[in-house]
């Protein structure tokens, strides 16, 4: 509960450092929307030309882009932070968190939480919202869960994604771009539902980032449609899949930080 | 048991160098940076930690403090091992690094203590009255609106120093507080260094390089090269053992040719008067300035130590460090 | 000055060669979302085929993954040093600056790409039918798109040092030029080839300076511009890049007019 209003208070700090620079931060926030924006109107265009995808109308596509890209940058608002432990490493800020009574990770997250993304959040919901009125979705109780279970495990695997990130960081800068291959990659590639893809890029979404049983399974389920032809049941179990996948690099982080304080920078 | 005890404490760091070519894997060095260290300081006692580049300073600082964790050796800190408690432990500490700023650039230094008291989870009343404390002793009640970035480098230590005591720790780490800083605000940082331990009973370890840090605060010194401990002890004894040579200068009132002195010393002409650097063991310095005496009227005559940065110096070539 | 004009490249060079790890991850990373995107329009295509073929659309996204360095924004290091004041010294040197950070920007360009888009044409070339990149349309078509290509890159590097100036003017690196960055991303193709556009809304951005750096090369790699056509498209690009890099220039002597040193 504490870390949470730490959290929080660290939030408003941040908000009220960027806006020391009024003009610059709502430029920024402008930017998060037309980047997302952009992307939006990519979805939009494609649905324009080719109508469908597979079994997925332009409703269906808008809708699976939405529920990703809030997941997506949810994480992006309020984890990022745990990427830049290796410029952290360099500069010494590592070392400042590790005199301070807090867990690391959640000094490293505090400290930089993105306020700037929030718009991005926005146009997101804005997706979603168009996307489910075009498939005429009905809400249910259960439908509502579903939702709910996309976006939480779906966080969680892009917060575990953000940990391989982390962990290849404080080894070093350079080699991220690798690791980012599968962080935005994996964002790119599963805002469009999974069937459409060859087997290996199946395999990787679903067995090693499991984006298709976090997010593509429950969004099926809510657009009334089956993906891979198991029972409802899966929809809800399934999503589950986020947790492990989370606790797993969590620990692995773990294991890396452990190793950074016995040999030092 | 005193207050810190630190027993054969060792750390040894691996360097990798670049790949050479033709090589498939890299050269690996070891790099003893503490060899068989091992000191003990009393609680409330101000110890000065001093030694070239690489000595190992900020690696005892760092195990100290628990970001660290050594090969071997025991390490207690009031009565714990640093690494093992990490979060109980630096809830006592307070560190301020000379080139590293722990306060968030951007925002009036108040907001930064404010999250600070929320992080180290400090009780309201007790937070107020130490702030209260605090910003009169280092002189910021006007500066507390200001974000960091705005601050001179003077003022910018001052807030670091507070944010580190916000949370009243019993032992404080200071590395290189005095970089950078202009006369006055150095004074005024020994002053309030001196004063927090006495009042607040504060253990002060102080890495530094500037020695007049050193002999205005610390009446114990501890020099650290190569990874050993080489001296433990007051400085006065320490700038004793290698302060073989002094300098006296002297001018005569009329054109007065410089006496016949002993072989030992050497005597330069500098302007219209003489250098002469002696060795107090060879000849002492009251024989000297008797000779000096007889020779005729001295207008002027100074007699000085050398420089302590020059002794220590000396030192540090003596020991081939 | 031409003397240190070549040392701007001698130095990128050096650098981007000394990262040789973080140019294989950038590879990868590419080859990644290369693969993502063909997979994608190839199962659009599988259910409503267009007038232009698929293969066309593949080739437009491994080229575009491959010079994907010429689009984005000037390396960090430039807007850097005008913003901590680093150009201060810059000033001192006797360099036309104009014609310095547009060497440096062009070295950036030309030696990244260079690095990465050798070893992805490979991999592209190698991938099987349908997946990879195909043959140029014709032999012509393939000279004028590295005509295009050179043009494209003088538009690229004239629009982020205007992009720079205005961070000068203004002193804020992230704001405009995120903003800036995000138009070069949409228009000039990267997030959605500009050949799926909508026809009607293709007369107009084609037109743009955006599209002046990859889309129009491609075209005219893929045929979807004819050999005929290439006078057309060339002189467009052309006009685009003299009239970009005067503005540029202009905006630069501005600004150092009123030197603004950030920093110090």
């Amino acid at each position: 509960m504490d870390t949470i209003r730490l959290y929080f208070r660290s939030m408003k700090m941040l908000l009220r450092s960027h806006l020391q620079y009024p003009a610059s931060f709502i430029l920024q926030l402008c930017s998060q929307a037309v980047m997302l924006g952009g992307e939006l109107l990519a979805v939009l265009l494609i649905i324009d030309r080719f109508d469908s995808l597979n079994q997925w109308s332009g409703g269906d596509l808008l809708f699976f882009f939405g529920v990703m890209s809030v997941t997506f940058y949810i994480m992006e608002c309020f984890a990022r932070g745990v990427t830049s432990f290796g410029p952290l490493v360099q500069k010494g800020t590592l070392d400042i968190f590790l005199l301070r009574p807090r867990g690391v990770l959640t000094q490293v997250i505090c400290y930089q939480l993105d306020p700037r993304r929030l718009t991005a959040i926005l146009v997101g919901v804005a997706a979603m919202v168009m996307g489910g009125r075009q498939s005429n979705v009905t809400w249910t109780a259960l439908k509502a869960l579903a939702l709910a279970e996309a976006i939480v495990f779906g966080g969680l695997v892009v917060l575990g994604l953000f940990f391989i990130e982390a962990m290849f960081s404080v080894r070093s800068v350079k080699s991220i771009e690798v690791v980012n291959a599968l962080t935005y990659g994996g964002r790119s590639a599963c805002q469009y539902p999974i069937d459409i893809y060859p087997e290996p890029l199946k395999i990787l979404f679903t067995a090693v980032a499991p984006f298709a049983l976090t997010i593509h399974l429950p969004v099926s389920y809510i657009l009334g449609k089956n993906l891979f032809g198991w029972p409802d049941a899966a929809a809800f179990l399934c999503p589950l899949a986020g947790g492990a996948f989370f606790l797993i690099m969590y620990v692995l982080l773990q294991f890396a930080l452990r190793y950074y304080r016995s040999t030092g920078s | 048991m005193p207050y810190i005890h630190v027993e054969q404490l060792n750390k040894t760091f691996v360097l990798r160098k670049r790949r050479e070519k033709g090589r498939l894997f890299r050269e690996k060095t070891l790099v003893h940076a503490l060899n068989d260290v091992s000191f003990d300081i009393g609680r409330g006692e101000l110890v000065g930690y001093i030694g070239p580049n690489g000595a190992g300073k900020s690696t005892t600082v760092k195990i100290l403090s628990g970001i660290l964790t050594p090969e071997s050796g025991d390490v207690t800190v009031g009565g714990m091992v640093p690494w093992k408690e990490r979060k109980n432990h630096v809830r006592r500490i307070g560190v301020v690094f000379g080139q590293r700023m722990q306060l968030w650039w951007d925002v009036p230094i108040l907001d930064s203590f404010n999250l600070l008291r929320d992080i180290y989870r400090i009780p309201e009343q007790d937070y107020q009255k130490r702030l209260r404390e605090l910003t009169d002793a280092l002189e910021l009640g006007d500066l507390l609106r200001t974000p960091l970035r705005l601050m001179s480098l003077g003022q910018r230590m001052r807030s670091e120093l507070c944010g580190s005591l916000l949370h009243r720790p019993e032992i404080l780490f200071l590395d290189e507080p005095t970089i950078g800083l202009d006369a006055v605000s150095k004074l005024a940082l020994r002053d309030f260094l001196r004063q927090e331990n006495r009042q607040n009973g504060t253990t002060i370890l102080l890495t530094t390089h500037d020695m007049e840090d050193i002999a205005a605060l610390c009446p114990r010194v501890m020099v650290l090269g190569h990874g050993k401990k080489l001296y433990d002890g007051a400085l006065p004894e320490l700038l004793s053992r290698y302060d073989t040579l002094r300098v006296m200068t002297v001018r005569y009132g009329m054109d007065t040719p410089l006496p016949e002195l002993p072989e030992c010393c050497r005597a330069e002409r500098d302007g219209d008067g003489y250098k002469i650097t002696y060795a107090p063991a060879e000849i002492p310095t009251a024989q000297l300035l008797h000779i000096l005496q007889a020779a005729g009227d001295i207008r002027e005559l100074t007699a000085q130590p050398q420089n302590v940065d020059h002794l220590i110096a000396a030192m540090y070539r003596e020991l081939d460090l | 000055m031409i003397k240190s004009y070549f040392s701007a490249f001698r130095m990128r060079w050096k650098m981007e060669t000394q990262y040789r790890g973080a140019a294989l991850g950038g590879i990868l990373c590419q080859i990644f979302f290369g693969l993502i995107l063909v997979a994608l329009y190839r199962a659009l295509y599988a259910g409503r085929p267009q007038t232009l073929p698929l293969s066309a659309v593949v080739s437009y996204v491994w080229i575009q993954q491959c010079c994907f360095r010429i689009v984005t924004s000037a390396e960090s290091g430039i807007l850097d040093s005008v913003m901590t004041g680093q150009i201060a010294y810059e000033l001192c040197r006797p360099l036309n600056l104009y014609g310095y950070y547009f060497v440096r920007d062009m070295a950036y360009k030309i030696v990244g790409c260079g690095m990465r888009a050798f070893p992805m044409l490979v991999f592209a070339i190698l991938l099987p039918e349908g997946w990879g990149i195909s043959a140029p349309a014709s032999l012509p078509g393939f000279v004028l798109m590295l005509l295009a290509l050179f043009l494209g890159l003088l538009c690229a590097c004239a629009l982020d040092n205007i992009c720079m100036a205005a961070t000068m003017k203004t002193l804020d690196n992230r704001g405009v030029a995120s903003m800036l960055n995000l138009l070069a991303l949409s228009l000039s193709g990267n997030i959605l080839p500009l050949t799926l556009f909508p026809d009607s809304w293709q007369k107009v951005i084609t037109l743009l300076p955006y599209a002046q750096m990859l889309d129009a090369p491609i075209r005219l790699y893929t045929g979807e511009w004819a050999v005929a056509a290439a006078p057309r498209v060339l002189l467009v690009q052309g006009v685009w890049a003299v009239l970009l890099i005067a503005f540029g220039a202009f905006l630069w002597r501005q600004n150092l007019r009123r030197v603004i040193v950030q920093g110090g």
